[in-house]
């Protein structure tokens, strides 16, 4: 009996603990998709925070989240009318979800400006402006990138064209290697939480027919479905269940890689000497690219925002972003960071980068917006797309027309602008 | 006689071994995993046993932040959810092998039909209740949240377990002057105790694998599995098992302390021998 | 009625059961009542009111609706009776007693304590291409060439490898249960079966199997739904290859950001598990206690 009690003695107790337990609120809280690994959220709470908590005073707790997660609780807290996060550091595309939800930062942006020690770049301001708001301000940019490792140089055909890439090299070059090693290793991230819509609507469509929508369904797409089933036969088969190229890489499953630079960057890393960043193929219309561009926006729940901006305006200084290059390789959103150029396995990386943004044929894209909460079926439409005709094998034609018509509605329903390059077009 | 009879032994024991292997071997893989060092870990063919003992993305996995507060976190929000559940639960479940009442069977599919829909589906409207609530990132909150989700399962536990208990041995006990509640206390309850425990490490073991709710519902203070498996699942390799690791090692842990109940169901007899 | 009556009427045992059931009712309501009508309402109402069925329409008509209907199926049937024959076979194993049989239930337990990420993330480690069990039988010398386990080549591969991962990791539950009940099975019947010269597979039949019948419905049930919500295993392993109903609601909920068609494929699979628990319900009938 007495036993009992002691256990129930015991159990009350820590029943006592766990209602009171738990961390006193920090001063300010701090959500972000990116930098989210645990290495790259270790350097962001030890290396990249604790100058402005000396500078200023205010402790920051930095926590990495999924994207999902951070969208429902921002669209939770606006609806409940109180919120725990006073900064949120997140993709232009999801912003475009729960931009109602965030505080308009015009003011703030202009103090910023007023501040005469930074130039943000004005195209990445203008895509801040939601809805007549500020959303959010500018933060940092990544890119997505084709990462080699050496030992693929040698089946490049011709010489090794670091402008010059086409998709109908990389084809024949994936096949080469095929050929030579019994082994399927081109890696397109294909898995569930992979970008491979991105690779669709913003690398592949661009580059074969000129626009990321507009011409969705057209003689040019059908080519282009064409070239992927075809570059598809040297595509690693466990593509489909991989989300990111960097242990793909390193462990040799693949030779090259199209991916996000976050997520090669840590094969890079580790085997700097071993790897080659190289810029994007190009097709037929040009080289498609997309800007992937990180802002920070103030959620209108904020119980700090005054201290919110305060570190805005720390991460935002062109010293701050020259440390973030150097520290997990995001690039600089203002122009005087613009030329820094990082050391180690990230200038790899940068060099990469910098030949692509320096390429004649770019034709750059913009994740496409305007869809509201709906963003996530326009991606569908690709990811469906590229299900049906790719894995299954159906009719281009057919899967074209039908993936066509939701992708009208969808641009129907939401009054969704023509994105950029599509608006170029005639 | 006895050549089957150690034919038979031969056998039994081939097949302890067979399935003791299967559960062990892949927790002894990722084991030497955690601790192989990093490159090794991309190598083709890898290798069972590392060249090296490396503890440096263990170590680092440690002390990055969270990790041993959330471990905390866990426990308690466990403990939490066990007594909330079986105090709520348990009753239910005797009420269910007792009687036969109206409605008892809408009850029983009533309950499993939370169970039935998708959790993850009803974040947003989670969150919102858990703020008006006051409930929002604490502790008890999700232990309230996984009470909720253990519940239905702890009634078919209990019911299954209370069925078993004869109803004659308490009949009998109120015929000897306890009243309705003593019988239940003196009698069926101690009969049910081994089996409560089951339902225990049940609800146990649903909370601490739980990352949804623990998850959404939380800012800072974050159990285990909802602070280590965000972040590792765009992490390295290595991380990826430091992490899987880690979560295993815990879970060793309270079977090892669970193990007196779960024996507890053999009564003493495996002990005496 | 009179005061008295009316208490002895409230602590009867005709209300009593109704009493004690009162608090799960209560707690449950409280927690999950309101959102899941919320989210049930959603599968058939637009954001503007009005009823509608094209929620339903867009899921059956996706690209992937019936794959992810039949994989899941696929999977409910072989994972379950493979889990129910497994874990009823260590229980007995145990049952026997033999020199060890205590630590044999323990490690055969462990798994219990490994979440489905965790145990998603161990067994993609082994069947990767590069990942352990290639290394395994290449150093053995058995293949020149890793095995594409998990690839658009071998979906047979890769729903044997989920089952694989999910046998390993949810087996212990079932066990536990199942050891319970054969706990509160009384000697004295087996005894009396041998009386009688019962062999042992008789009185497995007629003796423990039907006395073992409530728990073996409550692990049936447990599971049966549990595996119907699986999905973290099946996307760890299975990638964009294997669809499961429970991950394409998810999908619908978080990436496509449409709760419409996600509520209309949790509803979905609410049916199909009501329909599965009420089969066991009705067709596992324990023989009442009072009868």
């Amino acid at each position: 009996m007495k036993r009992w009690n002691m256990r129930w003695l015991f159990i009350g107790l820590l029943v006592s603990v766990g209602v009171t337990a738990g961390v006193a609120s920090p001063d300010l809280t701090f959500m972000s998709t990116q930098m989210r690994p645990i290495t790259e959220a270790e350097w962001a709470r030890t290396e990249l925070l604790p100058p402005f908590t000396e500078e200023t005073g205010i402790r920051v707790v930095f926590l990495g989240a999924e994207e999902p997660e951070l969208t429902n609780r921002i669209l939770a807290e606006y609806q409940a009318g109180k919120g725990s996060l006073d900064l949120v550091g997140d993709l232009h595309g999801n912003f475009l979800v729960y931009h109602t939800a965030l505080k308009d930062l015009s003011a703030e942006l202009s103090l910023l400006e007023g501040l005469g020690d930074r130039t943000l770049a004005k195209t990445f301001v203008e895509l801040g402006r939601i809805d007549g708001a500020q959303a959010y301000i500018p933060w940092m940019q990544a890119t997505y990138v084709l990462v080699a490792n050496k030992k693929a140089l040698a089946y490049m055909p011709g010489r090794m064209a670091t402008e010059g890439l086409t998709y109908d090299v990389l084809l024949e070059w994936a096949k080469n290697v095929y050929q030579a090693t019994g082994e399927k290793r081109l890696g397109i991230p294909a898995g569930p939480r992979a970008l491979l819509h991105r690779f669709l609507h913003g690398y592949l469509y661009p580059s074969f027919t000129g626009a990321q929508a507009k011409k969705f369904n057209s003689p040019e797409a059908v080519a282009m479905w064409q070239y992927l089933k075809e570059l598809w036969e040297y595509v690693n088969p466990a593509a489909p269940t991989l989300d990111s190229m960097d242990t793909a890489l390193l462990s040799e499953e693949v030779w090259i890689a199209w991916d996000h630079t976050a997520r090669v960057k840590t094969a890079i890393l580790e085997r700097p000497d071993d790897f080659v960043v190289l810029p994007a193929p190009a097709g037929p219309k040009g080289r498609g690219v997309i800007t992937v561009l990180v802002g920070l926006a103030i959620p209108n729940t904020s119980p700090d925002p005054a201290g919110a901006y305060l570190l805005i305006e720390y991460l935002t200084r062109p010293s701050t972003q020259v440390t973030i290059l150097q520290g997990v390789g995001f690039f600089p959103v203002v122009a005087e960071a613009a030329g820094a150029v990082p050391t180690g396995g990230l200038k790899v990386l940068a060099d990469g980068v910098a030949v692509q943004s320096a390429a004649p044929d770019l034709l750059v894209s913009i994740i496409p917006g305007g869809f509201g909460a709906r963003s996530g079926e326009f991606n569908k439409v690709y990811l469906d797309a590229f299900t049906e005709i790719v894995l299954r094998g159906r009719p281009i034609e057919d899967v074209l027309a039908r993936q066509g018509a939701l992708l009208e509605t969808l641009f129907r329903e939401t009054g969704a602008p023509t994105p950029v390059p599509d608006v170029y077009l005639p | 006689m006895t050549f089957p009879r150690l034919q038979r032994r031969i056998l039994l024991y081939m097949a302890v071994v067979v399935i003791a292997l299967w559960v062990l071997v892949p927790l002894v893989l990722i084991a030497l995993a955690a601790f192989t060092p990093r490159l090794e870990l991309y190598r083709w063919p890898k290798t069972i046993i590392p060249s090296a003992f490396s503890s440096a993305t263990m170590s680092f996995f440690l002390r990055s932040y969270g990790t041993v507060s959330s471990l905390r976190n866990s426990v308690l929000v466990a403990l939490l959810t066990l007594g909330m559940t079986l105090v709520v639960g348990a009753p239910a479940g005797y009420a269910v092998a007792r009687y036969v009442f109206r409605g008892r069977e809408a009850f029983r599919l009533g309950i499993l039909m939370t169970r039935m829909f998708p959790t993850s589906l009803l974040a947003i409207p989670l969150i919102v209740t858990f703020i008006r609530w006051e409930l929002y990132d604490t502790l008890i909150g999700v232990a309230f949240m996984h009470t909720a989700m253990a519940l239905p399962f702890a009634v078919l536990i209990t019911s299954g377990i209370f069925s078993g208990v004869p109803k004659e041995l308490e009949e009998a006990a109120m015929t000897l002057g306890c009243s309705r509640l003593g019988a239940f206390v003196r009698v069926a309850l101690p009969l049910a105790l081994p089996g409560l425990a089951a339902a225990a490490m049940f609800t146990f073991v649903i909370s601490w694998n739980e990352v949804f709710a623990a998850a959404i519902l939380t800012v800072h203070n974050r159990t285990l599995p909802a602070q280590v498996l965000t972040s590792l699942e765009v992490a390295p390799l290595d991380f990826r098992f430091a992490g899987g690791f880690f979560m295993i090692i815990p879970a060793v842990i309270f079977m090892a302390l669970a193990r007196r109940y779960l024996f507890q169901m053999w009564g003493g007899a495996i002990a005496e021998r | 009625m009179n005061r008295t009556q009316v208490t002895r009427w409230l602590v009867s045992e005709k209300v009593l059961p109704y009493w004690l059931i009162l608090p799960t009712l209560a707690y449950v309501a409280a927690f999950f009542l309101v959102p899941l009508a919320q989210a049930l309402l959603l599968a058939f109402r637009t954001e503007g009111g009005q009823w509608t069925m094209r929620f339903f329409v867009r899921m059956v008509e996706d690209v992937r609706f019936f794959d992810a209907l039949k994989f899941t199926l696929i999977l409910v049937a072989i994972v379950v009776p493979l889990q129910l024959v497994t874990a009823l076979s260590i229980a007995l194993l145990v049952n026997t007693r033999f020199r060890g049989s205590r630590s044999f239930l323990y490690i055969c337990a462990i798994p219990l304590g490994i979440s489905d990420l965790a145990a998603g993330l161990i067994w993609f480690s082994l069947f990767t291409q590069h990942g352990y069990v290639n290394s395994f039988l290449y150093t053995l010398g058995l293949i020149d060439k890793p095995i594409y386990f998990l690839s658009t080549q071998n979906l047979g591969w890769v729903v044997g490898s989920i089952v694989l991962a999910e046998h390993w990791r949810a087996t212990a539950i079932v066990l536990v249960i199942l050891v319970a009940g054969l706990q509160m099975i009384s000697r004295d019947y087996l005894e009396a079966a041998e009386v009688f010269g019962a062999r042992p597979w008789q009185k497995l039949w007629h003796v423990t199997l039907p006395l073992l019948k409530p728990s073996l419905q409550s692990a049936l049930i447990i599971r049966t739904i549990l595996a119907l919500q699986m999905f973290a295993v099946a996307v760890a392993l299975g990638g964009r290859l294997v669809p499961v109903l429970a991950g394409e609601a998810y999908y619908w909920y978080y990436l496509y950001r449409n709760a419409n068609v996600a509520s209309a494929y949790a509803l979905f699979l609410m049916v199909i598990s009501l329909l599965l628990a009420w089969g066991y319900l009705r067709f596992l009938r324990p023989r009442e206690v009072r009868s």
